[in-house]
């Protein structure tokens, strides 16, 4: 009940805590209506219209997305390409970013540099800086395909193939796994020591003990991560839109979701197609999350 | 999670010679961190390359997986600094105002609104949290359009206004969360003790809350400029003319206007702009470490 | 010095009720302490006088003005909290100020108010330290200083001392009450430790289930608890109580059953009556055949303490018994030991566990016309 009741007797009356409440709250609620809510709305009316900034919206009904789903090749791709991403990048990444923190919860020395470093591309992942970086890497006379050279791999720059294109960004998305990394060590610290050491005398190997106590007691900490970085992965856009210059390419190979959005809205001024593209991916965020929260009883092990 | 150095998995020598156990967990642990000294060094080694490739010339770049620059002549960062019609240093500074002035929105409006979720009772609260929460799941692509055709309207493309004033209306809701784990610690009795010391709740938030709070405001502060330094979606839709434009959009028109001839250039261009924030990470990444973690721990 | 009246106080949360209608009058500059099991609705009924809980029916009044609607800090009330809630930001000095400021007192006065409240608890050389470089008894003292500097009509403490190690709550103990003394101040005190009740209360108020079971001086409930429930709860260690049954009634006296032997107390009881238990405080057991006879007892356990010893033991039908004997005893496990017990002592309860009255005209420690034989059979 704590304070909240406790600013309850006022001579205001009894709705005093909602004034009080309300009035902080106020900076919240204008920017959610006025920057969220409202264009939210906005652009599931837009998704009804053809508009293209100049003219009034014009209704057209389901339009848009009817031409979405049956006639729209790009809107396949682009599905496609993200699916992919998000499909390879997130288990990915959650390895990499489990098994380091493993290795770094061992009690070595060092520590804090180690997670320091693996941290670090993490918060430089996203920028521009480090997509021309991958471009130059991954081109055709970049260091990656100089290296894959001695690995038997003759060919172009994985960059400009269509089938490999993406993976250059499935390996940025991994190399950024440091985020992921810091919250699993977090997780792993807060499970009792004195529960390995239990299972020590009780005789249960390593192995074993990972199996079933290590992982368990992480699933909340798993659930958290994997619904944060697939929704992430399905909002990726800097990488795509600088390595295919705004492009997608090559053959759309990199056309995320997002840069197909972007494209439609800000290349085209296709606004009413753009917002349908919007409710689209709104929708597939939210089934996406309802399902992980739908599952989460399944194996999500919770204390409480 | 302050002590860096605690174990969670106990080597427990059960059974053998304890020198042998000893021997075998040395060898161990010696190879634990040779295989992270290996990653270390994959993970740093693109950076260490783009850096040390700022210093070269493009013919010296192709083929040399040195990591070591073999001068340090700074020529790349001069021609990179005036290579566009607007110099670099308009960039930068055009980063830094928005950088700034995001920081400070970011910081009050959010830690207002964490106040008036964890400190307040009054009806409706949870269900405004919720829809806080939900936010945190909505991609910005789902309101990008009618934004910035509200921001067409109101003349604001093409300044700063669209990437700032939002931040001060607690958009961010990440900053709410995080803020949210963090005030959920202090003591109830607090606020109360400064109720029967007469404080309404804005002196709780100003007298109370906000000073036993800096480590979390502090790292909002640095996530929020650090982020806001890479933004490159935001400014791309918002800004046209290249003098306002930011350090991500210089980056992309240096991309645009060399047809990516001129590497070592953008490469000196690239390694300024990651500067600040690696600058920021030097100083400040155990606030980083800490305020991550935090977001993934139910408390 | 305030007078404080609850009339009729109830508390809901949503459809929980938590406290169901209580009353009672605090004297100006009486020591009130509010005892009970947790959950007994005590803590809550400290808060809703200071304002932190809303009352949500029946009145409090404070110097008859009605402060249900009140703000707390307008109550001229202050309180001390459980876990000291010292702001750990501040100095001693600003913790102690903070109120003051809020309310906008010159400085001068502050200062002023400061200094007599530091001098009063002796925490003059910690004023400029943060909360974190106290000790516990330090910081607990502070917490006090910060409700003395308000000048407060009331005190409220809720369960001060029980962050304290043993030592240190003992001394804390007869710093409040010397304070109190000092200050001459009405003050109200939570806690569940009825030793703490009885050496610091005036009255004490006695609360099972919102509800207050008995009220009165420290030694009116140790002497004429008026229930089986204040009986336990008032005492260390707790009262036996034993079952009956009644074998006969007499105008005022009756004679129950107690495994096997004859008790005759003087009170009155129907002898169909099911469920009744006599209730003996282990310090008032005396073994040998001293008094009414209760029987024998066989001895399980003796704890010596030095000063006294606690026997515990049973009566032939297994019903447990405890002892507190004076001095150090000479009594093994196994031991079979006579006891028995000055009928003035006892304390009859029925069914309900109300305790039955004594007959108006026995003379409390007249030879009472009571006696115990063995029941044949």
């Amino acid at each position: 009940m704590g304070v909240a009741s406790a600013m309850a007797p006022n001579r205001k009356g009894r709705w005093s805590n909602e004034l009080n409440g309300y009035s902080l709250l106020a900076v919240w609620l204008v920017g959610f209506f006025v920057f969220t809510f409202g264009p939210t709305i906005a652009s599931i009316y837009l998704s009804f219209t053809d508009y293209d900034l100049v003219n009034a919206p014009y209704w057209v009904g389901m339009e848009n997305y009817v031409r979405i789903a049956t006639d729209d090749p790009k809107f396949r791709e682009s599905l496609h390409v993200t699916f992919m991403y998000v499909a390879m990048s997130v288990p990915l990444k959650l390895l990499m970013a489990l098994a380091v923190a493993m290795a770094l919860n061992k009690g070595l020395k060092g520590l804090t540099l180690y997670r320091a470093i693996f941290y670090l591309p993490s918060l430089l992942g996203g920028s521009v800086a480090i997509a021309i970086l991958w471009q130059q890497f991954f081109s055709t006379d970049g260091i990656m395909t100089y290296l894959m050279r001695y690995l038997g791999y003759e060919g172009p720059g994985w960059i400009s193939t269509p089938d490999h294109a993406l993976h250059t960004l499935v390996i940025l998305s991994v190399w950024q796994f440091g985020s992921p990394m810091i919250i699993f060590l977090a997780g792993l610290r807060q499970i009792p020591r004195d529960m390995y050491e239990a299972a020590s005398i009780d005789g249960a190997s390593r192995v074993r003990q990972f199996f079933r106590i290590t992982l368990p007691l992480l699933t909340p900490v798993m659930f958290f991560n994997v619904v944060m970085q697939t929704i992430d992965a399905f909002k990726a856009f800097t990488p795509a839109f600088i390595v295919s210059n705004g492009t997608g390419g090559p053959v759309n190979s990199t056309l995320f979701y997002t840069l197909y959005l972007y494209q439609e809205a800000f290349a085209f001024l296709r606004m009413g197609n753009a917002s349908a593209l919007a409710v689209i991916l709104v929708i597939i965020i939210a089934v996406f999350t309802a399902i992980a929260f739908a599952t989460s009883k399944l194996w999500v092990h919770y204390d409480d | 999670m302050t002590d860096a150095t605690v174990a969670a998995t106990p080597a427990l020598p059960m059974r053998g010679e304890n020198d042998e156990v000893q021997k075998s967990s040395l060898f161990r642990s010696a190879l634990l961190h040779a295989v992270l000294i290996a990653l270390s060094f994959i993970m740093l080694y693109p950076l260490l390359w783009m850096f040390a490739s700022s210093f070269r010339t493009n013919g010296e770049i192709y083929n040399n997986l040195s990591i070591i620059p073999e001068t340090l002549n700074p020529r790349n960062y001069i021609a990179g600094w005036n290579a566009l019609k607007v110099s670099f240093g308009t960039f930068a500074w055009n980063s830094l105002i928005i950088a700034v002035l995001t920081v400070i929105g970011n910081v009050m409006s959010c830690s207002l609104t964490a106040f008036a979720f964890t400190r307040l009772n009054y009806r409706g609260r949870h269900f405004w949290f919720a829809i806080m929460l939900g936010t945190l799941m909505m991609p910005q692509h789902a309101v990008l359009i009618p934004q910035y055709v509200m921001f067409l309207k109101m003349g604001w493309i093409d300044t700063y206004l669209p990437l700032i004033v939002p931040k001060f209306f607690a958009c961010d809701a990440f900053f709410i969360f995080l803020m949210v784990q963090f005030f959920r610690q202090i003591p109830r009795e607090l606020d109360e003790a400064a109720v029967m010391d007469g404080c309404g709740p804005w002196r709780i938030y100003f007298r109370i809350i906000l000073p036993l709070s800096t480590p979390v405001l502090a790292t909002a502060a640095i996530f929020s400029f650090i982020w806001s330094w890479g933004d490159f979606f935001g400014p791309l839709v918002f800004l046209n003319e290249t003098k306002s434009y930011t350090v991500q959009l210089g980056l992309r028109s240096f991309v645009d206007s060399t047809a990516i001839s001129d590497w070592v250039g953008l490469f000196a261009m690239s390694c300024l702009a990651l500067l600040p924030v690696f600058f920021v990470f030097l100083f400040f990444q155990r606030l980083l470490i800490e305020g991550i973690a935090t977001t993934g721990m139910k408390r | 010095m305030a007078k404080l009246v609850l009339d009729n106080v109830f508390k809901r949360f949503d459809s929980t009720e938590i406290i169901h209608g209580v009353s009672f009058d605090i004297k100006p500059g009486e020591f009130v302490v509010f005892v009970g099991p947790s959950g007994c609705g005590k803590s809550t009924l400290l808060r809703m006088i200071a304002g932190l809980e809303t009352v949500s029916a029946g009145n409090i009044y404070l110097d008859d003005e009605r402060v249900n609607d009140v703000p707390p800090a307008k109550r001229g009330i202050a309180m001390v909290f459980q876990s000291y809630a010292l702001y750990p930001h501040m100095t001693v000095y600003g913790n102690l100020a903070f109120g003051l400021e809020t309310m906008r007192a010159p400085k001068a006065e502050i200062e002023q108010r400061v200094a007599k409240a530091a001098k009063i608890l002796q925490i003059e050389p910690l004023l400029k330290r943060k909360p974190k470089q106290l000790s516990g008894g330090q910081r607990q003292r502070v917490a006090i200083g910060r409700a003395i500097v308000r000048e407060p009509r009331v005190f409220l403490f809720d369960e001060p001392l029980s962050n304290l190690d043993a030592e240190l709550r003992v001394q804390m103990r007869v710093e409040i009450a010397a304070l109190h003394k000092e200050l001459g101040t009405t003050m109200i005190y939570v806690t569940h430790d009825q030793v703490e009740a009885m050496t610091l209360a005036d009255r004490i108020v006695v609360l099972r289930a919102g509800v207050v079971e008995q009220i009165g001086s420290p030694l009116e409930l140790y002497n004429t608890p008026q229930n089986k429930f204040v009986a336990g709860f008032i005492g260390s260690p707790k009262m036996n109580f034993l079952d009956v049954s009644v074998v006969q009634s007499n105008t005022g006296m009756t004679t129950f059953n107690l495994a096997g032997t004859a008790v005759t107390l003087p009170v009155e009881a129907a002898v169909s009556a099911p469920g009744m238990a006599i209730g003996v405080r282990p310090e008032h057991i005396v073994a040998g055949s001293a008094g009414v006879s209760l029987g024998h007892m066989t001895v399980n356990h003796v704890e010596q303490l030095g000063g006294n010893a606690f026997v515990y033991g049973q009566l032939s039908d297994g019903q447990a018994l405890t002892l507190s004997l004076e001095g150090q005893q000479n009594i093994h496990s196994g031991q079979q030991i006579p006891i028995g017990i000055d009928p003035a002592l006892c304390h009859v309860f029925d069914a309900e566990g109300r305790t039955l009255p004594r007959r108006k005209t026995d003379p409390a420690h007249d030879a009472a016309p009571a006696s115990a034989e063995v029941l044949s059979g």
